[in-house]
This record gives structure tokens, sequence and C-alpha cells, in this order.
């Protein structure tokens, strides 16, 4: 009896983790179910659509361009902070959890609050970075995404013998940075494969921060199928159809190329390693080493800012002065901010908590199968359009009949706090030895016993990052929120996207202010708590793209 | 030639003061004692990498020049280890290729792939020129891996238990074969093993237990 529910029990448990991790294929598919009303004639009103060429290409390039730059980045900074043994890999991962939790729209605000043309740094100037443009759209990314990468630099660091290469290539006569990128990258880059795809499919359908600091005329493509999706229109809504399907070609087009660039990266290295040739990057190595302390000075800069603008502070004003200083904004808002955030935290403490107990039913029936499935299977959330598989889950919650409440949009959210939790514990997960729990079998504990008290216990600090990564990428959700809740749930993220579009900068600091203060509030309890348990520290392979 | 004054090991509670070395071309030391003395932190010193949980202090002179400054790749010393640590993403032509100091004499990719080759042909290797190291079996990992180091031309030589991995039956031979490349070549080498069965008869011995002092006791 114990025997045949044991084994009903690993069935659901199957059942339950491949539909939850198969919601983005499903979306996707839901998505590109034509209405009866889309015909061929729309694809080619799409394609004559103008500006649609510049769109297109300007989307491509930021997806690609932004990706590729922030992974060498991510790699020159880490071969510079794992060549000076002061400060290894694990004090880097601890100053990166504060880059982490601060959200792509406040980076974006802030780069347009600080540098903009009418920003801190340029009050009275022309120069400075514009308001809404491509190249200030791809800065932000690119500040977000290199502690991404880092950290998954990191992990993988840890599971090939960096030490022995980079030993082997000085002792045959080569430099530090040169045994760097002819031994190590060609070896790592093939494990950067989905991190790199995730990177560019975030770039390629985000709508959020698009609308915040990205180009308008044209607008990058994901806005524009955003905009033809959500409109009551029936030509846009055919036209949104097609441009869905030419995102997704998008996505396939930057899998081809990313690919192509592995190939063609790793043949000119090998070229190069046969040929004996160094590698002197000059200031590049310093540009390395000083990356991470400007970002901890420019966040830090941000959050003063929208600290200052949120109080009353403008230096737009000549009479503005330090002791005008006042919380009359906070006063006025909070009315209107409480729900937001009452339900920002309702939705990313339930979706994170969900996202992290279905990664170890994943995990655990993974391993008691003994096979471990390809990863790519579980991080579908975060390696296809976001755009495209929130169409298909409007299209079934309509379908359904399902009601606007808090419930749909945690289930919304579920897919990419599951992918994260997915990142962030299999790691640690694997790496614990089953003979801990051999021994307390042998002690007569049950298989529910030894897993409680041995495997979750040792897990634990890792499951409080990942706790924090989770919710740090809910709280983050823009489109999903706003599609599934069809503006009726709000959160601290719809609200701050709605006021950041708009002219008062300083409602907008507050809101993205409070957005950013959610985040960085878990990460710091977590590595609080982190820090009273010990574990595996594996724990913060990973990455919040809030 | 190889020369060593004064070196001395120390920690917060121990220290192994060396006697002064030298070796000629051909000669062969090797290093001896219980786990945990100091042995393979003497040969990382040696080879420049400078070791974090002891104080290491001394002179290193090749061919009477003083290298105790100089940084790894600058040493001209090769390194053999348990794990050869063959570069995974170059084949075995071209890991040795990579190896192959920069000379006028095989400049182009296509003179340093034939000169890798005629490396392996002379050890009856050619067939694994076009393999990847993930499959060679463990002893010609090994081969491979003192070919490459030979290739780069070192001056001196050390190995660090290059045998350990190895099965009995291979590890005779491996070890015979490798100590024959090194005499063929007159390149003066240090080993550290733990099994005195890897040690030729010809080699110097030196035992850092004779050399170790206790703090307390002094």
């Amino acid at each position: 009896m114990a025997t045949t529910l044991r084994r009903l029990s690993r069935v659901l448990g199957w059942w339950l983790i491949i539909c939850i991790a198969s919601l983005p294929v499903w979306g996707i598919l839901f998505g590109l179910w034509p209405d009866e009303d889309t015909s061929i004639a729309d694809l080619s009103r799409l394609l004559a659509y103008q500006g649609l060429g510049l769109s297109l290409w300007q989307s491509m390039l930021s997806a690609l361009f932004s990706s590729l730059l922030s992974l060498y980045l991510a790699f020159l900074i880490y071969s510079q902070y794992q060549s000076h043994s002061k400060v290894g890999g694990r004090w880097l991962e601890k100053y990166l959890s504060p880059l982490l939790s601060l959200p792509h729209l406040a980076i974006a605000l802030g780069l347009v609050f600080l540098f903009s043309e009418s920003g801190v740094f340029f009050v009275n100037g022309d120069i400075g970075l514009p308001r809404k443009g491509l190249s200030t759209f791809i800065m932000a990314i690119i500040i977000k995404e290199v502690p991404f990468f880092l950290l998954i630099l990191i992990a993988v660091g840890r599971q090939l013998p960096l030490h022995g290469w980079l030993l082997q290539g000085r002792a045959l006569g080569y430099d530090t940075s040169t045994s760097w990128w002819l031994l190590v990258f060609p070896n790592i880059l093939k494990h950067m494969r989905l991190a790199l795809l995730a990177a560019s499919a975030y770039t390629l359908s985000v709508v959020d921060m698009n609308l915040l600091v990205g180009p308008n005329i044209p607008e990058l493509f994901a806005v524009s199928v955003y905009r033809w999706q959500g409109s009551f229109s029936e030509g846009d809504q055919a036209l949104g159809f097609w441009a869905n399907l030419l995102l997704l070609v998008l996505l396939g087009v930057s899998i081809i190329f990313l690919y192509c660039h592995e190939k063609l990266v790793i043949k000119v290295l090998q070229h190069w390693a046969v040929l004996g040739r160094r590698i002197r990057l000059g200031f590049v190595d310093t540009l390395g080493r000083v990356w991470l302390p400007a970002s901890g000075l420019l966040i830090l800069l941000m959050v003063l800012v929208f600290t200052l603008w949120s109080l009353g502070f403008n230096w737009h004003s000549d009479t503005f002065s330090l002791r005008n200083l006042n919380t009359q904004l906070w006063q006025d808002e909070w009315l209107f901010v409480a729900l937001p955030l009452q339900n920002a935290l309702l939705i990313g403490v339930s979706a994170a908590i969900l996202g992290i107990l279905f990664t170890l039913l994943a995990l655990e029936l993974q391993r008691q199968k003994g096979r471990y499935l390809p990863d790519y299977i579980w991080l579908l959330g975060i390696l296809l359009p976001q755009l495209s598989m929130v169409l298909g889950w409007q299209v079934s919650h309509i379908w359904l009949e399902g009601g606007y409440h808090s419930g749909w949009v945690v289930f919304a959210h579920l897919p990419f706090t599951f992918g994260y939790a997915y990142l962030v514990l299999k790691g640690p997960f694997q790496s614990i030895d089953a003979n801990y729990e051999l021994i307390a079998a042998s002690f007569g504990y049950s298989p529910w016993q030894r897993w409680w008290k041995i495997r979750f216990r040792l897990l634990l600090p890792a499951i409080l990052s990942a706790f924090a990564i989770a919710f740090a990428v809910s709280i983050a959700q823009y489109i999903p929120t706003l599609m599934i809740g069809a503006g009726r749930v709000t959160t601290i993220t719809t609200e701050a996207v709605a006021i950041g579009t708009g002219s008062q900068q300083d409602v907008a600091a507050l809101y993205i202010l409070l957005q950013s203060l959610l985040p960085l509030a878990a990460f710091i309890m977590a590595a609080l708590l982190s820090s009273r348990i010990a574990g595996p520290k594996h724990s913060t392979l990973g990455i919040s793209r809030c | 030639m190889l020369s060593i004054k004064n070196c001395l090991i120390e920690s917060e509670t121990w220290q192994i003061k060396f006697p002064d070395i030298q070796l000629d071309l051909d000669d062969l030391l090797v290093i001896i004692g219980p786990s945990g003395i100091g042995k393979s932190t003497f040969l990382h010193w040696l080879l420049g990498n400078q070791p974090k949980h002891v104080n290491i202090s001394g002179q290193i002179f090749i061919d009477g020049q003083d290298v105790s400054q100089l940084t790894v790749e600058n040493r001209h010393i090769g390194l053999l280890m348990q794990d050869v640590f063959l570069f995974p993403h170059l084949s075995v032509e071209d890991n040795i290729s990579f190896a192959l100091p920069k000379s006028p004499d095989f400049h182009s990719k296509k003179q340093r792939r034939t000169k890798s080759h005629s490396m392996l042909e002379q050890i009856n290797l050619e067939h694994l020129s076009k393999r990847y190291p993930q499959s060679l079996s463990g002893g010609e990992r090994s081969r491979v891996g003192l070919v490459r180091a030979l290739a780069n031309q070192p001056k001196i030589m050390l190995l660090d238990e290059p045998f350990a991995a190895l099965d009995p039956s291979n590890r005779e031979k491996i070890g015979k074969w490798t100590f024959q490349q090194l005499a063929h070549q007159a390149i003066p080498s240090i080993m550290v093993t733990h099994d005195l069965n890897d040690i030729p008869t010809s080699a110097k011995q030196l035992n850092l237990a004779d050399y170790y002092q206790s703090k307390d006791t002094q």
C-alpha cells in the first residue's frame, strides 16, 4: 500500500512540474493561434508598416550587442578579480548582491535622472544621455546584465579546473591575461549559452524599460507588439498576431547569431593559441578592475537621487536648499501607493514560495529517477520572449473566464520565479553528498525525515537566496501583471511604469525607490539569515532580471 | 643548470631549512617526505606560484641567472602534474603547438602543427594528433602532457606526483619513458612523489622530514 501511494505521488508530482515547466510553451502556442479574421493581407500590412525595418534592426542590435558586451565585460571583471588573490570569488558574490537587487527600471530611470540632458550632471547642458533613446536603453541593460553574467561565470568557474589551466598556461610562457582569453574563455563560452540566450530574449521582448527609456521614433519592436496586442481594434490585433510571430523569428535569428558567434570566437581563439599569440588589452584590463566599484557608486548615487527627489529636492530650482527637504510627497502618495505595495508583497512572496516548492519537487523527482533533464527544459520561462508567452496566457485566461485577481497574477509570475529558483538551487542541490542521507537511513530515519532533517537543512541558505531572487523577479514583473491582471491588479511596478512615463519626476522617484527597496530588503534578510545557517554556499548562482 | 640557495619554508609552528641544491643538465632530484610537509609547496614556489599558507624565501638560479623575482611565465620552468591539464578545446596537436616558443622556424599555423606532429611522431604518438584530450586514456594524457611541456623547451622540469593517477602497469612504463625523455633532452628535473617505486636508481633524493623543525622545540 505504501509503495503504491509513493508511486502515485511520484506520478502526480511529475505531472505537476511538467505542467508548470511547460506553461511557457503553452503560452507561445496559444499566442500563435490566429483569430478567424487574421489573414495574409495583415502580414503585408505589418511588413509595410512605417519604420518597421529600423525598429527590427534596433531591437536585434540592442538585444545582441548588450548581451555580448555584458558577457565580455563580465568575463574581464571575473578574470581580473580571480587573478588577484585577495578578492576571490566569494567576495565577488557578496559584493554583487546589492547590484543584483536593483531592478532594471530603477537603473534605467537612475541613468536618466543622473546623466540625461536635464539630469543631475547636465542640468543646463545639451550633452548627456537622451531621455528616451537606444543608447540609454542599451546602457541600462548592460549595467544590469553584467552582474547577472558575473554570477553565472562564478558558478561555471567552480566546475572547471581554471587554476590548473592558468598555471599550465603561465608555465608555458603566457601571461595571465593571455591565458584567461586563450585557455579559459573558449571553454567557458559554451557554458554561457543559456545565459546569453536568456539575456537577449529578455532585451528583445522587454516592454517596461522600453516605455521608460527606449527610443520613440521608431519605438523598439517589443513596444509595437505590446501596443498592437493590447489594442481594441481588430486590425491592430491582427498586426499583433503577425508581430508576435515575427518576434519569435527574431529570437530564432538571435539564437543562430549567438551560435555562430560562439563558433567563430572559439575558432579565432584556437587559431591564436596555435600561433602562440599574446593578447594585450592594456587599458581595457583596467576597465575590468574599476567596473564594479564604479557600478556600486553609480547605484548609490541613483538611490540617493531618488530619495532626494521624493523628499522634494529639485536642483532645477535656484532657490532650493537641503533645509527644504520634506515628506509631503510621501504623505500625499501613501494613500495611492499602499495597495500596489501590498499587492506586490503578497504576489511576490506567494510566487517566490511556489517557485521554490516546485523547483524542489522537480529536483527531487529527477534525483529519484537518477537522471537530470537538460536545463533548458526547466528554464523556458526565462529563455523565451515574455511578450509572446503572456499573450498566450492572456488568451487562455479570457477563454477560461478567469477573474482578475491576484491568484492569476501569481500563476503568471510562477514560470519566472520557478526558472530563477531552479537556476539558483540546482547546483547546491546536486552538490549535497547522498551519503549524509544514507547515514541517516542507517539510524532508522524514514525517507521523508531524511529529506527534511538533512537535505532541506543543508539547502536552507541556498533556499533563502533563491527566495530573495525569485521575490525580486516577481516584484519586477510588468507585462504578466498588466496583461493577466488587466489593470485591475496593480503593483508597485505597474504604477512605477505608468508614472515613470509621465512628467512627474518626484512621484516617479518615490515609486521607483519603493520598487527598489522591496528586493533589497529581501536580499538583506536572506543574507542575514544565511550567515546564521551553515550549508553549501553555492547559493547565489543566480540572478534577478528585475 | 639549477641552483637553489638559502631556501626556507616557514609556517607559524614549523620550518624547513633546505640544504643548498645544485642540479646539472641531466640530474633528477626526487623529493620525498610525509603528506603535508611542503613538497608540492616547494615545487610551486620554484615555478613562481607563491603559496599563501606559508612563507618561502631563498634564491633560485637557472644557468647562473637569478630568477627568484620573475613571474611564472618568465622562468622557463616546465610543470607536469598528476592531472596534466591538457586544454580541452584544443586537439593534441594544437595543445603542443600552443606550447611551442615563438621562433622564425615555426611561425605559421601550418609550420607549428607540422612541428607538433613531428614531435608526436618521434615517440610514436602521431595517431593521437587530431584527437581531443577527453578521448585519451590516462597514460596517453600523461605522455602528451610531457611532450607538451618539452615542446616549450623548458630549462628545468618539475614533476608533481606525475604518475599518481596511473594504474600500476602503466605507471612503471610511463615513468621509465618520462625519465628517458628528460635525460635525452638533458633537462634538470625535480620530482615530488609518495611512491618510492617511482624513483629511478640514478636519482638524487631529498627527504624533507630530515630538515623539518618544530618551532616549539627550538
